[in-house]
């Protein structure tokens, strides 16, 4: 039927052609105009899968004790303990205490260590701290210990402080050897100690 | 009990300085604590220097304190121009005293002095020594008559 005369009527003629041309507009923003986005980037993905993490088995916080002939007890935690191929076991922060016969304790406690059950032997590295209830606090980078008695040594300088001040070393062995089989700290290849006397005067404290 | 006061030294020392003992070799015994140091080993302290081939450490009863240091076998003591040698010496810091015992020869510049025993007081720089003390003068020969003590 004819279009009545009139503005109103052009007018809504006029609507219903630019009305929808905008609605096309506003909607090709959304898809014709967006920028460019691998959705595939976005999705955050854990960083441990990239190498195959999950396909190791492995064992979290484990908790390893013994005792030696001589009768110490040595008790070592982890917080993750991760087999090797050829038999070797890798530990995350181990931390170990061998407490002695005669009632001390020695403490090590490394940022990773190997440990190799056919030599009973374990290496310790990337920075091992030594305490001891003789008062030492010590700091290496590497340490070998043996598992099935007392016997450890640094593989290079130790420093830190003993019970009488500043201690530096070029290596240090612990091992049951003296008189009474009695356990002994060696340090050699040089050693040298700063011992800083009290200020106060000596029959005070 | 008489013996001959000398001179050691020379100058007062402070004995609240850092004592450092240097050495190739320390044995320290987990269950008692004691520490052995062996191979050359050299206490310094100032001006003073004790060395010996073999000290032990003796701890204070309060813990984190030296009470002496025993040094044996053969020892050689330098403070400022001075030498003592003598078999044994022990090193109270504590009182700032060096004990030395077993024929102790003191050398001063040219002259020497023999005795069993010499207590050296490191504050006032003086030394003690008794028992069958003994002294050398040396001679100043002619040549040198302008110069002397």
């Amino acid at each position: 039927m004819a279009r009545a005369p009139g503005l109103y009527s052009r007018v809504i003629a006029w609507a219903k052609i630019v009305l929808p041309l905008v609605a096309l507009a506003l909607l090709s923003t959304i898809f014709l105009l967006s920028d460019r986005r691998e959705p595939m980037e976005t999705v955050p993905f854990v960083e441990a899968l990239q190498d195959g993490e999950t396909t190791r088995e492995g064992v979290s916080a484990p908790y390893y004790s013994g005792k030696t002939q001589r009768g110490d007890f040595l008790t070592m935690t982890a917080t993750r303990v991760r087999p090797q191929s050829d038999g070797r076991v890798v530990a995350d922060d181990l931390a170990a205490a061998v407490r002695l016969t005669d009632g001390s304790e020695i403490l090590l406690d490394a940022l990773s260590a190997t440990l190799t059950d056919s030599t009973e032997t374990a290496l310790l590295e990337g920075g091992v701290r030594i305490r001891s209830s003789t008062g030492y606090t010590l700091d290496t980078d590497a340490m070998t210990t043996v598992l099935d008695r007392i016997e450890a040594e640094t593989l290079g300088p130790v420093s830190g402080a003993g019970p009488l001040g500043t201690l530096e070393a070029g290596r240090m062995r612990i091992e049951a050897s003296g008189t009474g089989g009695d356990v002994q700290l060696l340090f050699t290849e040089g050693v040298k100690l700063v011992y800083q006397p009290p200020k106060e005067g000596s029959s005070a404290e | 009990q008489q013996g001959a006061q000398v001179q050691f030294g020379g100058m007062q020392q402070d004995t609240r300085a850092p004592v450092e003992v240097t050495a190739d070799h320390l044995q320290v015994n987990q269950s008692d604590g004691t520490a052995l140091y062996t191979g050359n080993v050299i206490i310094a302290q100032g001006e003073m220097r004790l060395s010996a081939p073999r000290v032990l450490v003796v701890y204070a009863e309060a813990a984190g304190r030296i009470e002496r240091l025993e040094a044996t076998g053969g020892v050689v003591m330098v403070s400022g121009s001075e030498a003592a040698e003598a078999e044994r010496a022990d090193y109270n810091i504590e009182a700032g005293q060096v004990v030395m015992s077993g024929n102790v020869l003191l050398t001063q510049g040219p002259n020497a002095l023999t005795s069993e025993r010499m207590t050296v007081n490191l504050e006032d720089g003086t030394a003690r020594m008794s028992g069958r003390v003994k002294t050398v003068l040396q001679q100043q020969d002619d040549a040198q008559t302008g110069g002397g003590q």
